[in-house]
């Protein structure tokens, strides 16, 4: 690596992390005051965060939305994949427009054009409007994830799988399923992650469910507060860890599966190219 | 591939024509609706009050024009940026690059309304910008008009979208044969005539759809020109929210959305066909 590569990327990164790296200083920063200079050490907004019951249910309504999310946007993701890198032509282009649509259309004006929609048929907004319209937004990121990673695979594995006998779907879940896990926990946590992170949809299709990025943004309007610092400071690091864990455990998976004694020699072949 | 297996994104695709399409196809429809403000009610018909208010009022092609302009300055400024990170990329060691992948694409976990609250505190009146220009004496008091500012606004956009670019060029620059740049340098060009003839034209693919994607989601942003804009942070998409809520004149809301969204569409396809000509002049020249 040259030095001026070195240099790009270290002003790069200290770009991306100088926003988060002062929240992360204030949060801790003895004083209601968010100044510079610094006041000294303290717990006390994080103590303050735990007595917080009205930010704790909006954590877990966030989390219980975002799991459906991205459980529902990984399934979805996969069947458009399995379709877009293997229909004909005109399957194909119809299917990617379409997916450019909840991409390229701004969210609010989707969100409202839903909430509009709702109304007029008489439907109630809540979790399970709020859960829908997220998907719509992430399956884009979804399929392309897997898609990506299933236009790499060798179709002389699946070929070779049906040659000798195996069903379409023993073939799917032997041969093709174990080489794209690792992308299809990715769409999940991308899923969640966009759940998580947003906020625009809420605003218009949330109806009574309380999110905790509805909770912040009310408070928000209002004022800064240390406290606030230290929650967004700990919904960062819970995203991170969900990230990890489901990165972790999927590594995890497949290093076990690697160490016990393959059931055909040719599946741990094809898990290792995967 | 039997026509079975198209089925499996059957799914997907009801769930896009449902909850993406029919709203946009209803938005046509009640953009020719009136409003009753007596009975505050929508009444169905065909009128084009709601389209003559937004193109007649100067003010809706001027947000219209406003959001075109955000989403091309960020795509620009993106792109800038983006070339000299993704060619860095590029140089680091193959074992480290997921390790980079992560580091590009975390801050993106942040929510919106994070991102917002945390450019607050580093460029408020207290902030962490005034904090080092005090503590450096090279201003008396502090500099108020960071914050609230187009500025502020523009650099939270360059700041949210810039890993989206980045990681659209790093992909392209990976797939680029790097012995025809140093062909290039071989023969004599200059490095930024290598960039300009070689490097850009064939990663234009990439370029594209970075610049796509930046110009999408920051003309499509609502919530940080609201934050951090103060009062330049009006937009065509608070106006939306504003007919579509607080005013209950959904028809003009409709219109506009849609006003907004021809402008983009236009903006966007004739900008991707330029840049994908950049690319031309490489893939005719290949043997």
């Amino acid at each position: 690596m040259t030095r001026r590569a070195a240099i790009v990327l270290a002003a790069t990164a200290a770009f991306l992390y100088l926003p988060i790296a002062v929240l992360a200083v204030f949060s801790f920063n003895a004083s209601r005051l968010m100044a510079f200079p610094l006041s000294g050490f303290t717990l006390e907004w994080y103590r303050s965060l735990a007595a917080n019951t009205k930010f704790q249910a909006g954590f877990v309504t966030s989390f219980l939305v975002a799991q459906p999310v991205g459980i529902l946007s990984a399934a979805l993701g996969l069947g458009g994949a399995l379709v877009l890198v293997s229909a004909r032509r005109a399957v194909r282009l119809g299917l990617a427009a379409l997916l450019m649509v909840p991409f390229l259309v701004p969210k609010t004006v989707l969100s409202i054009a839903q909430a509009m929609v709702l109304a007029r048929f008489g439907l109630d907004r809540g979790a399970g409007t709020l859960i829908a319209a997220q998907i719509i937004v992430s399956v884009p990121f979804t399929t392309a994830i897997i898609a990506s990673v299933l236009a790499r695979l060798d179709p002389r594995l699946e070929e070779a799988a049906r040659d000798l006998g195996a069903t379409p779907w023993a073939c799917f879940r032997r041969i093709t399923y174990p080489q794209i896990k690792p992308a299809v926990s990715a769409a999940y946590s991308v899923g969640v992650i966009l759940s998580l992170a947003d906020l625009t949809i809420g605003l218009y299709l949330a109806g009574r469910t309380q999110p905790l990025s509805l909770i912040v943004a009310s408070e928000f309007r209002r004022e800064l507060s240390p406290d606030l610092n230290a929650m967004q400071v700990s919904v960062l690091v819970l995203t991170a860890v969900i990230v990890v864990l489901t990165e972790g455990y999927g590594r995890l998976r497949t290093a076990r599966r690697r160490r016990t004694a393959p059931r055909s020699p040719s599946l741990a072949r094809t898990e290792r190219v995967a | 591939m039997t026509a079975g297996r198209s089925l499996l994104a059957l799914p997907m695709v009801l769930l896009l024509l449902g909850g993406a399409i029919l709203p946009l196809a209803i938005l046509v429809v009640i953009s020719f609706w009136s409003v009753d403000f007596d009975a505050f009610e929508l009444v169905p018909g065909f009128g084009l009050a709601s389209w003559r208010e937004v193109l007649g009022n100067p003010t809706y092609p001027y947000l219209i024009g406003k959001a075109v302009l955000t989403g091309s300055v960020t795509a620009g400024l993106t792109a800038l940026a983006g070339y000299p990170i993704a060619l860095s990329l590029l140089r680091v060691p193959q074992r480290w690059k997921s390790v980079a992948l992560v580091v590009l694409m975390t801050p993106l976990y942040t929510g919106e309304i994070v991102r917002i609250y945390a450019w607050r505190l580093v460029l408020g009146t207290d902030g962490l910008v005034n904090g080092v220009l005090l503590g450096l004496h090279l201003v008396q008091v502090p500099v108020k008009v960071i914050l609230f500012s187009p500025v502020s606004t523009i650099l939270a956009l360059v700041y949210d979208e810039l890993p989206f670019m980045t990681l659209a060029l790093w992909i392209a620059l990976e797939r680029l044969d790097l012995r025809l740049v140093e062909a290039a340098r071989d023969l004599g060009a200059r490095p930024l005539t290598a960039f300009v003839r070689v490097t850009l034209p064939m990663t234009s693919t990439g370029l594209c759809a970075g610049a796509l994607a930046v110009f999408a989601l920051s003309a499509g942003d609502l919530q940080t020109p609201n934050f951090l804009g103060g009062p330049t942070g009006a937009t065509a998409l608070a106006s939306i929210d504003n007919f579509f809520g607080t005013a209950f004149d959904w028809p003009t809301a409709s219109a506009l959305a849609l006003s907004l969204l021809f402008a983009l569409g236009i903006v966007a396809a004739v900008a991707s066909l330029l840049i994908l000509r950049i690319g031309g002049g490489a893939v005719r020249t290949r043997p």
